[in-house]
């Protein structure tokens, strides 16, 4: 009988059109949850693989001495899953030309993960092996540089090769500190021949390792054991290069833009939760009276909702689904490979989401629903229950819930929760006070009257209503900025002539020469930072600092770098070090803190002037450490810059490397390329995330709306009875919502101001902006939808006969 | 004569056919008297009552409130007829909630733009024995308080007619007497023309003329 009933009410309910904006709020959230975690789930993974590949292995080890791998045979590692390289740049030799070069050399369990793509005479081919031999393959760069064809003889070290393929791909491209210059690959065992590494020559020895996590636990454990000064272990996860945090942050507008949704989607379920449970109190009373007991009328609503839980998520997952079918295809260029298929994290995600938001946002309204006294069939000003803190509570339970789902941070999830409470309080608190005390009468005198007297009266409900608009239009604006200013500035940071070229180890007269002779053939340097390496000890000798750093010394601060602490050098005062906030977070190095710099030509005592926040991501030349040049004017250096080369003039990177053999060039433009194809895409996918947003937006105002005119129609009804006109009526409600859109909008601009300076230097680490457009933007969206959708519930009433509307209520 | 119908007939889309509510209805009452319509439930009493008051259109015939067809007028011209010349008095009282019992009185006046309404909502509270209750909001008033708000709001009108539909229906027979009895006892006082719609034949019989509805026709 109870499923009988239970279909009976749902499909009643579906009919009656008052489940609309209940049922569209969750079908999307549901799509933008699953869509959302579906994309980021597979990226995750491919990404995974990509970075796997981008570092080699799953874990690595770098060190100056071979001396480990006599632990490593404590282990047993068996030959799959381990790799050994040596790094080194030396002089490659053809019969017409030298150049130096960066070279790899690998045993025979290279490469470990994925292929190394070549290319021969006969085409570009994938292989999983180490070059044999006597072989060497190198890149397309060098080949040039070399006038070499394939089948050439070319010599290392005191050794002689032959050229046999150019390397188009090579999976461990990220294994190396060598990468500067053009790559060389060759077999490890013809590295003795070569006599190349003699004692104190610079050498790297890289070992990658891959396996189970706990295999790869044991191994670092013991790496950890047994590493010396200098040496460095890298794992997944800790991929910090420009690819890695462009795609951390593609991931984090996503969650942003999902939980955005989510949190608004919520509102309006909790919303249209109330006014199906005010709807449905006399239904309750009735089936109290007709005797059904509590449990059956509960088991009735559960059913019912399991319908509605049952409906959405199938709706929303099938959409969902779609969603992320259409980002996957906006990304699929980037991706070599098919991208993995998700797994079941996406559909818990998504159940767990419709899960809190049916417990905090429905159920207290279904319960206070079951609360109702039978004695409401015979007096029908009998209602809910006053107390709402209860409701109150089950709703910032699942508010917390589902932001710490989507952030995955207990603290940062604190800090919003207790912001998002306070700016509440702070802003019912400020809306019902400035509305002010309500006047003796309605002012049904004239409409400006009407609605202020309106506004004034409605105060508490009003003060809610505009809170609701506040919330749509705030967290609007801050997924708009986040699609357009945020992804701007990251766009601007790679500006289309961001330098695509960096020269390293240039000497003082390279470096004289090298601006004009770059200059004539059109392109520009800008600064050549003097570079060297460096130690720094705390003069207190306290906590080592275990790490060389490479050091600069300018006057000026460079390019998009902020002093977040301390101030930058000035003529007229003793100048110090300027180190990075990284730094300075990691090793716990305050202001004023007196310091030795340890380089090759001497020790130099100063202090801590400055802390610097440095974007990483503007393909110049960054620096840990930059020191005021007064102090290091007895240190010797070479010179690093970088420049931009337009595509069609690449000939000129070869022109400089043949005119500076001594230089070492290397090009970015790829990276580059492919950082700027993420963000592209990544700007067209939160477009639709926007779009999706906007829709919840207009959700949640048009059921905030809804909410409140239900107690309008009463008074339209008798208003109208009574003899008032329509154009009274109409223009008293769109004047009132006005104001309430109006007052909305400036809050939401001011939400979403503050909202943006939090996400801009928290979550996406960027300096922080102003943005004039959201306050321009705010209002207008306050005033045009809210009075809007009011012009459109206003239309509807005015269509119905004042004596429909009483019927209606009564 | 203050209403006159003739051969007023109303009908509503019921699927592809219609329902007649009411036909043939013809009647006039004249400047200062009172009519009472009974019949049984369903006979199409309330929505002959709003026909008369305005509130809706008949699909034929006329209805002549003080000289104006209301079946020729829109719903502006009818809701301008209505603030004028008609008050109210509901079985459900429909008083505003968010409104104190002056407030809902002095609503007519302010709709009307007439100065003072504060002084004219007093002295229709205080008619009605309310004035130390008006202060206070419908859901603090009983259901025989809220009708006499209700009643004081329909004379606060300065209406020609008033209507009042079941004045009595929501309220316990003791109750009942007490409005009736107040409803006729204020209306004495001015020179309004009364229209109850009505089930007890008590109140019934205080009216001047009576017309009595079956199935949406005038049998008395």
């Amino acid at each position: 009988m109870l499923a009988n009933l239970s279909l009976k009410l749902f499909v009643r309910e579906l009919r009656s059109g008052y489940l609309t904006s209940m049922l569209l709020s969750l079908v999307l959230a549901i799509t933008i949850v699953s869509g959302i975690s579906l994309f980021t789930d597979r990226l995750e993974k491919a990404l995974s693989s990509e970075t796997k590949e981008f570092l080699g292995g799953d874990l690595k080890f770098e060190s100056n001495e071979n001396a480990i791998k006599d632990s490593l045979k404590e282990l047993n590692l068996n030959s799959s899953n381990f790799l050994e390289m040596a790094v080194f740049a030396s002089m490659v030799i053809s019969e017409e030309e030298m150049q130096l070069s960066s070279i790899k050399a690998v045993d025979k369990s290279y490469p470990l993960v994925g292929e190394v793509e070549l290319k021969n005479e006969s085409g570009t081919y994938k292989t999983r092996n180490n070059p044999p031999p006597g072989t060497l393959w190198l890149d397309e760069r060098l080949k040039n540089l070399l006038f070499l064809e394939y089948g050439d003889v070319l010599y290392l070290g005191d050794a002689e090769f032959t050229f046999t393929a150019t390397i188009v791909y090579e999976p461990d491209r990220g294994s190396t500190n060598f990468a500067f210059a053009p790559k060389t690959i060759m077999n490890i065992e013809d590295l003795g021949k070569t006599n190349i590494i003699q004692p104190g020559s610079r050498v790297e020895y890289n070992y990658l390792f891959t396996g189970s996590e706990t295999e790869i636990g044991q191994i670092r454990t013991l790496l950890e054991k047994n590493k010396k000064k200098g040496d460095e272990i890298e794992s997944l996860g800790e991929d910090s290069s420009s690819l890695g945090r462009a795609t951390d942050r593609s991931e984090n507008f996503f969650l942003l833009g999902g939980l955005i949704a989510v949190l608004l989607s919520a509102c309006t379920v909790g919303i249209s939760s109330q006014r199906f449970a005010r709807r449905h109190i006399s239904y309750v009373a009735i089936l109290k009276t007709l005797g059904m007991q509590l449990n059956q009328i509960r088991s009735l609503y559960l059913l019912l909702f399991l319908y509605i839980t049952l409906l959405t998520l199938s709706l929303g997952l099938s959409l969902g689904w779609f969603l992320q079918s259409n980002f996957i295809s906006l990304m699929d260029s980037y991706f070599p490979t098919e991208l993995p298929t998700p797994g079941f994290y996406p559909l818990y995600v998504t159940c767990l989401t419709v899960l809190i938001c049916q417990f905090g946002f429905i159920f207290p309204h279904i319960s206070k629903l079951l609360d109702i006294s039978p004695m409401r069939v015979l007096r029908s000003d009998i209602s809910f229950n006053q107390n709402i803190l209860p409701m109150f509570f089950m709703g910032l339970m699942a508010f917390f819930l589902l932001l710490y789902i989507y952030t995955n941070q207990i603290t940062l999830s604190l800090i919003i929760f207790s912001g998002v409470i306070v700016f509440s309080f702070i802003g019912i608190g400020f809306i019902y006070l400035m509305l002010g005390r309500s006047k003796l009468g309605l002012g049904a005198q004239d409409p400006v009257n009407l609605a202020l007297s309106e506004l004034r009266r409605r105060k508490l409900s009003n003060s809610f209503q505009i809170f609701a608009f506040t919330v749509a239009i705030g967290l609007s604006l801050i997924t708009f900025s986040a699609s357009k200013n945020l992804l701007g500035s990251w766009q601007n940071s790679i500006p289309e002539d961001s330098p695509n070229n960096f020269a390293i180890n240039i000497t003082k007269e390279d470096k004289d020469l090298m601006k004009p002779f770059l200059s004539e053939k059109g392109v520009e340097i800008k600064t050549f930072f003097p570079v060297a390496n460096a130690k720094i000890l705390r003069k207190d000798g306290q906590a080592e600092i275990d790490r060389n750093f490479n050091i600069t010394w300018v006057e000026d601060l460079p390019d998009q770098n902020v002093v977040s602490a301390g101030n930058w050098f000035t003529e007229d005062e003793i100048n110090g070090l300027s180190i990075s906030s990284g730094i300075s977070e990691r090793y716990n190095l305050e202001i004023g803190e007196q310091i030795i710099i340890q380089m090759e030509d001497g020790a130099i005592e100063t202090f801590i002037q400055s802390i610097r926040t440095v974007n990483w991501d503007n393909f110049s030349p960054n620096f840990f450490l930059i020191g005021h040049p007064s102090l290091f004017e007895k240190q010797t250096s070479t010179f690093i810059t970088s420049f931009f080369i337009p595509k069609k003039d690449q000939k000129v990177a070869s022109d400089l490397m043949r005119e500076f053999r001594t230089v070492s060039i290397f090009s970015v433009e790829e990276l580059i390329k492919q950082v700027r194809e993420i963000i592209n895409q990544v700007t067209k996918a939160l477009n639709s995330i926007l779009l999706l947003t906007c829709l919840s937006s207009i959700f949640l105002a048009f059921s905030a709306l809804q909410d409140g005119f239900d107690q309008r129609r009463h008074q339209s009804a008798i208003l109208r009875t009574l003899g008032a006109t329509s154009g009274l009526v109409r223009t008293s409600s769109l004047i009132e919502f006005s104001i309430l859109g109006l007052l909305s909008g400036i809050l939401g601009s001011l939400m979403a101001h503050t909202g943006v300076y939090f996400i801009e230097s928290k979550v996406f680490e960027v300096t922080p902006s102003f943005y004039p457009e959201i306050w321009v933007m705010g209002p207008i969206i306050g005033i045009g939808v809210v009075s809007g959708l009011c012009f459109y519930l206003v239309n509807g009433l005015m269509k119905q006969s004042p004596r429909d509307l009483l019927k209606l209520q009564t | 004569m203050i209403l006159s119908t003739k051969k007023l007939r109303k009908e509503f889309p019921s699927g592809e056919t219609s329902l007649v509510i009411l036909d043939d209805i013809s009647f006039n009452l004249e400047e200062g008297k009172s009519l009472a319509i009974t019949g049984p439930s369903g006979s199409g009493k309330s929505t002959l009552l709003s026909l008369l008051a305005g509130l809706d259109t008949a699909t034929s015939g006329d209805i002549i409130l003080d000289g104006i067809n209301l079946n020729n007028l829109n719903e502006e011209e009818r809701a301008v007829i209505r603030k004028d010349k008609v008050g109210f008095v509901f079985q459900s009282f429909e008083l505003l909630p968010s409104l104190t019992a002056l407030e809902n009185v002095m609503l007519p006046s302010e709709l009307k733009s007439e100065e003072d309404p504060e002084k004219k909502g007093e002295y229709f509270l205080n008619r009605v024995g309310l004035s130390d209750r008006k202060g206070h909001y419908p859901n603090q008033l009983s259901g025989g308080e809220q009708q006499r708000v209700a009643i004081a709001r329909a004379f606060a009108c300065s209406a020609k007619i008033l209507f009042a539909d079941e004045p009595t229906g929501n309220l316990d027979p003791k109750n009942g007497k007490l409005i009736s009895d107040l409803l006729f006892e204020v209306n004495s006082e001015t020179d309004n023309a009364l229209v109850v719609v009505t089930h007890d034949q008590e109140l019934a019989s205080k009216c001047d003329k009576k017309i009595q509805l079956k199935l949406g026709r005038i049998v008395d």
